[in-house]
Parts: C-alpha cells; structure tokens; sequence
C-alpha cells in the first residue's frame, strides 16, 4: 500500500512538474540551400538567442509562457518589423532590456525568432 | 427646454471642437505651403532652363540666381525635410553626386551607394566647361520628382502630433552646431552667413505656428527669447563667415538652446519614431557631452550585466587581459605593444608598428584607442562594425598577433586567475555559459573604453564657461571657416560623424607615401572593403582630440608633425602638391592660410587635449598551470 502510494504520489510530482515546465524543445527551420557549416552556426546563434529570450522576452512576448493578452508572439512579418525597430530605436520605456543589449544579443534572438518553427 | 439646452451644448460642443481643429492646422498648413512654394519655384527654374540658351552669360545668369531663390525656400524648410526623410533630402539637395553609406543600424548590410541630385549638384554643373540641357534638368526634374516622398501619410501624419518637433528641432540646432556655419553642403562661401541668417528667421516661423497649435507642449518663453537673442547675434555678426564668430554662437546660443530642447523631449515625454533620433541621448545637456550619442557597446558580451561590483571585477581582469601577451601565438605581444597606455594609447615612436614577424611593418599606423569608442565603423577602412570584432581581428591576424581563437582560450584558462574569474562572469551570460573569446574580448573592450571618458579645456570652455586661451578661441573659428577643417571633422568629437551621428564618413585626401611627395601612398583603404570609384584611396576621418600627443599622423603615419599637416591641408592635400589623385574629396585649392592662423589652429587643437588619467601597468600576470608561459611581461615585448 504504501509502495502504491509513493509510487502514485511520484507520478502526480512528476506530471505537475511537466506541467509548470513545458518542454522547452524548439525545433528550428533552415532551408535546405544553407550549407553544414553555416546551419551549425545559425543554430548556434538560435540557441544563445533563445536563451536571451526566455529570460527577458517571453514574460511579455509569449512562447514559452502565457504572455500578456495583446502583445505579440511573433508572426514573420512582426518578426521583420521587430527587427528594424529594434534596432532603430523602440520605446526604451517598457523594452529596457532590449535597449541595453549589444547588437550581438539582439541579433541572436531575431535569429531564433526567424529560424523557430511556427506551428500552423 | 430640457432637450433644447441638451441640443445646445451639444452645438457649443462641436463648435468649441472643430474650432480646435481648425486651429490645429495652422502648423500642419504652414508645412504644406512652404512645400509647395518651393514646388512651384523649381517648376519655373525647370521652365528657365528648358527654354534658356546655355551659351548665353545672361541665360545662364538667371538659371543661377533662380538656383540660389530656391535653395533658400528649401533651406527654410531644412528643419523638417532633413528630419523626415535624410534619403530623399540628398534628392532635393545633396551635396555630392554619389555618397556610400553604412549607417549604424545597417551595420549587418553592405554599404549602401546613395546617389544625389539637386540644387547644389545643378549649381556646380553650371561651372563645368560642357553643359547640356537634359543633365541640367535631371537634375531639378530629380529633385522636384523625390517632393512626393515629403507628402507621404508616414510624414503628414506625424505633423499631427508634437513628438516629432522636438526631436526635429534637436537635428536642427545640432547641424547649427555642427555644419551650417561651416560652408558643408554650401559651395559659395559668401552666402553661408545669409543662408544661416535666412534659415533662422525662417524656423522663427514655424516655431510661432508650432506655439499656436500646441499650446500644452510650447517651446517655453525662455527658450523663445534665446533664440530671438541667437538670431540678432547672428545679423549683427560679420556676414564673412571666417570673421563671424563661432565660439560665441555655439556657446552662447546653441548650446544652451540645444540643453533646453532636451528638457522639452524629456517633460513632454517625446517619442521617437524615426532612425534619425537612433543613436542620441536624450538625458545629455550639452552637444560637449561626452554620451551625446551611442556608438560602440564597450560591454559586449556583459551588455546586460548591471552589478558594479562584477562590473568592476571584469574591468579588472580586462586590464590584466590588455597587458598580457598570452594573448598572442608567440607570447610576446600585448595590446599595450602597440596601444602604449602612457603614449595615449597609441604608438608615437614609429610610422607604422611591427608586423608579427618583428621584422616588416603593418601598412597602417596605430591608431589610439582613446576616443575609438565614438566611432560607428572601426579601422580606418571601417573593415570592423565593432570594437569587439577589432579586437577579435587583430588577435587571429597573421600579420598581427598570430593567434588561434582555441589555442588562446585553452592557455588563458590554464592561469588559475583567470579561469576563476571567467568561471564567475559566465554566470552572467546565459546565452553562453562557457568561457571564451566573447568574453575575453569583451573585458578588454570595457577596460580600455574608460580612458574615453575625459575632458578637454576646450569641452570645459563649452560646458562650465571656464576660460580658454584667446588663440585657442580664434583657431577654433578658423577651424570652423576658411580653414575648412570642420566640414570634415564635426562637432562634438571633431572626427567623421555628423549630425543625426548615425554614420563614419570617409575621405579621400591624396596622402604621400613619403614627405618628399614622390608617389600617393599605394594603401587602397575602405576600397579593400567596398570596392568602388569612390572609395579608392578613403580612410575613415580620424579625431583631432589628442592630436598633440599622438603622432605619427594619417594612416600610414607619414607625417611627424602637426604642422607638415597643417600645411598638407593648406597646400590642396595630394593634388594640391601634383599628385594625381582623380577622387580626392579634399578641395585642391590652396586655403591660403597665414603663419598666424596655422598657429591658431594649433592653439585649437591643443585645447582639445583631454586631461585624462592614465593608470599604471599591473606588477605581474596571472600564473599558469605551463610553465613555458610564465616567463611573459607585462605589456609584451615589442
């Protein structure tokens, strides 16, 4: 009984754990012209950039979180805009971070942005 | 009765809105009159020339006097159009016919060729010995054709709001400062003062109508009486340009002007929405300042890193790190080797450093580091976007420091010091939790960039009043006049960025390869980069601040002495001395500069030493696990 009882208490850990943390797996979409070399690059850039993401984007911008309610998660074209404005200069009032960061950083997570596979 | 006052006040509603409205337009209307003035103006020069005979003086007379009456309209209107559109503007107005651009948020694309066209371009054409009839009018029909894009919704809608005139108005004052007392895109030299005055008055216009429309978010009363005091300043000032005065105008008015516009966009909570305002501080209260604009992140890889305490520990380590030829393939070589903190970061004992091999020398001479930090392109052929990809160039170069990017991380990691602290800041970089050349690059960027941070008597004499030598103040104005130095070399940092200080501009000078002017110096420059006519032989415009101090001087240091540069300058650069240079951008003409004014000049430059802190080499390196790297010295050794 006790064994049952553990054994039971351990799966609902386990699945509530999944549940507050969703798989954070990405998959990325390259197109198939991209060489090895610079596939094995842009991934790497992707997965920096994701990084940066999840820790200053995603409680506002959802992906890997909820979100808030009208802010984008990023579709292609938001994504093109995105960029420019980023780096030309958004509102440093609620995108602090993004401000601060080096052209480097931003690059990174625009790559992540552009090469993440967006489910239909 | 009930319905009848509800009624009422509904009327009274509408009419007390659209009484607002109506008022509202005055600035907007304003706008779109001025552009249409200046529409119906190149329509008629346009109508001139196609039924002018350009052989005849008279003819071509009028086609000039026609030019210059347009120009004027358009310069009146200089406050918006180079705001809202700088691309199109070069359309209307450019001053040169093919410019290539890389503007720091293009840094990532190739440079871009921006062809002008305009009035000045027609005005220069006139001179030339064959004219015809179609290029002349291309030139018009270009300009007129480009009006469209200041009509555009993007734009108009803008005129709607006050954010974009403050952050118009900050451009404004800030070319005031940098380049329209300095004859820059005005090819006649006389008329630089009455453009300037004209240009004034004309922006008290819109100024008054701007106040009429925005009356919760006015140009303040103090800030008003100012300005009318720089325009009477201004009228009163010899019309000469090399006799009016400069320091005054941009100490007195200017500056002050531009503290109050800053004011303005910080109170009312100013938005911008235009690259224009990218790289500009809006928290600064003088153009002296030395965080004005952004143009290279010192932090790199620790952009995000806020902790002072961290902060001050990576500066530390940068600094070992600037110090240690462990960094080289033979370790021998420290950035200190050719970047001598106690020489101002620069070499000034020979033209151009040693090659790796300790036998040949590089092509070009060591730039200092001081102040490399307001560059958008770095390198004197802008081959590097950021001071980090530098530094990463310079490592891996064969000819430099003949590292391997794996070789050099393995060893530095094999120093205790080192590997601990490294091991610390990773934590401050998620994105790459591994130590390597990203952060090694970024310590050291951040410890030297401090050393930009100082002040000239020059920037004192601006920012705090204090006194400035009399031939200092004179130079300056020579500097800004006959001396044409700053139509190179802007304001605030006197090197290639001009206002809005989003681009490094190159120029093509026509230096020698040795002082007796025997051949031009075969270095190709930004032509290695971007291949082009143009660029052939162009170097990115360096700073005067520190000149004093850290010769050699031009890119392959062939000049020992500020005055062999001064007179280069005065002679014509490479053409003016018989060279062949066809794309020198340096005009050929003698400025004809006397012994007293190249000694004011030099009284200018010298007041642009900065009194900077030097620090103090470390005692010894960090220790590592092989011993064959033990015997290093500080600072390398050649």
């Amino acid at each position: 009984m006790k064994l049952l009882y553990t054994i039971l208490c351990l799966f609902a850990g386990t699945t509530l754990l999944l549940q507050c943390h969703p798989s954070k797996k990405v998959e990325y979409d390259i197109p198939s012209h991209v060489t090895d070399i610079n596939r094995k690059l842009l991934l790497e850039k992707a997965e920096k950039g994701k990084v940066l993401y999840q820790l200053h984007c995603s409680g506002c911008h959802g992906i890997f979180t909820k979100g808030k309610d009208s802010i984008p998660n990023f579709t292609k074209i938001q994504i093109d805009n995105y960029h420019t404005a980023a780096l030309i200069g958004i509102d440093a009032r609620n995108h602090a971070v993004a401000k601060k960061m080096s052209s480097e950083q931003i690059d990174q997570v625009v790559t992540f942005l552009r090469l993440r596979k967006v489910k239909k | 009765m009930k319905t009848s006052l509800v009624i009422l006040a509904l009327v009274a509603a509408v009419c007390c809105f659209s009484f607002s409205l109506r008022q509202k337009k005055e600035y907007k209307s304003f706008y779109l009159s001025s552009l249409s003035q200046f529409k119906q103006e190149e329509e008629q020069l346009l109508h001139t020339i196609r039924y002018a005979d350009l052989s005849n003086s008279t003819d071509i007379k009028k086609i000039k006097e026609e030019i210059v009456s347009s120009r004027s309209r358009l310069k009146g209107m200089d406050f918006w159009l180079r705001y809202f559109d700088p691309i199109s503007y070069r359309k209307l107005n450019g001053p040169l016919p093919v410019e290539w651009e890389t503007e720091v948020f293009e840094k990532f694309e190739a440079p871009y060729k921006r062809k002008g066209a305009g009035l000045s371009l027609a005005e220069m054409y006139l001179d030339e010995e064959t004219i015809n009839k179609d290029t002349l009018s291309a030139f018009i029909q270009t300009s007129l054709d480009s009006l469209s894009m200041f009509t555009r919704d993007s734009v108009l809608m803008q005129l709607d709001t006050d954010d974009h005139f403050f952050l118009a108005n900050r451009l404004y004052l800030l070319n005031l400062a940098a380049i329209y007392t300095t004859g820059f895109e005005c090819p006649d030299t006389a008329r630089i003062i009455p453009e300037l005055r004209m240009m004034m008055h004309e922006v008290k216009n819109i100024y008054t109508r701007f106040n009429a429309d925005f009356s919760v978010t006015p140009l303040s009363a103090d800030y008003l009486s100012l300005y009318d005091n720089a325009i009477d300043f201004a009228d009163r000032q010899p019309a000469a340009y090399s006799a009016f005065d400069q320091f005054s105008f941009l100490k007195d008015y200017i500056n002050p002007l531009f503290r109050l516009n800053q004011r303005f966009i910080q109170s009312y909570d100013v938005i911008s929405l235009s690259y224009n305002d990218y790289a500009l501080n809006n928290e600064v209260t003088s153009v002296f300042d030395k965080s004005l604009f952004i143009s290279q992140n010192t932090k790199g890889i620790f952009s995000l890193v806020e902790d002072s305490a961290v902060l001050n520990e990576i500066k530390r380590v940068g600094k070992l790190l600037f110090y240690d030829p462990i960094i080289s393939g033979n370790n021998k070589r420290s950035c200190a080797s050719c970047h001598k903190p106690t020489e101002y970061f620069t070499d000034t004992t020979m033209a151009t450093p040693f090659q790796f091999d300790e036998k040949n020398h590089l092509p070009r001479n060591a730039p200092s580091l001081i102040n490399s930090v307001f560059n958008h392109l770095v390198m004197l052929d802008g081959k590097h976007i950021s001071l980090q990809d530098q530094a990463r160039g310079v490592m891996s170069s064969h000819e430099e420091m003949s590292s391997d990017p794996d070789e050099l991380v393995k060893k530095i990691m094999s120093c205790k010091e080192y590997r601990n602290a490294f091991k610390k800041f990773v934590k401050y970089t998620p994105e790459d939790k591994n130590p390597g050349m990203s952060h090694i690059i970024s310590a050291i960027t951040y410890y030297y960039a401090d050393f930009s941070n100082y002040y000239s008597p020059f920037d004192n004499a601006m920012n705090n009043n204090s006194a400035i030598a009399a031939d200092a103040r004179r130079g300056f104005n020579l500097f800004m006049s006959k001396a044409q130095c700053a139509t190179c070399h802007f304001v605030p940092h006197f090197n290639g960025i001009k206002p809005p200080y989003i681009g490094s501009e190159f120029e093509v000078l026509g230096v020698p390869s040795d002082t007796a002017y025997t051949r031009l110096s075969d270095d190709k420059g930004r032509y290695d980069v971007n291949p082009a006519e143009e660029t052939l032989h162009a170097f990115r415009t360096a700073t005067v601040r520190n000149a004093e101090f850290t010769k050699p001087y031009m890119h392959n240091g062939v000049f020992n002495t500020l005055d062999q540069v001064i007179d280069f300058y005065d002679v014509g650069g490479g053409t003016g001395k018989k060279l062949i240079v066809p794309n020198q951008t340096l005009s050929s003409d003698s400025l004809k500069l006397t012994r007293n004014e190249k000694n004011d000049l030099k009284a200018f430059m010298h007041s642009l030493n900065e009194n900077i802190i030097f620090d103090t080499p470390p005692a010894g390196l960090p220790v590592s696990s092989d011993k064959s790297l033990n015997n290093r010295k500080p600072g390398g050794e050649y």
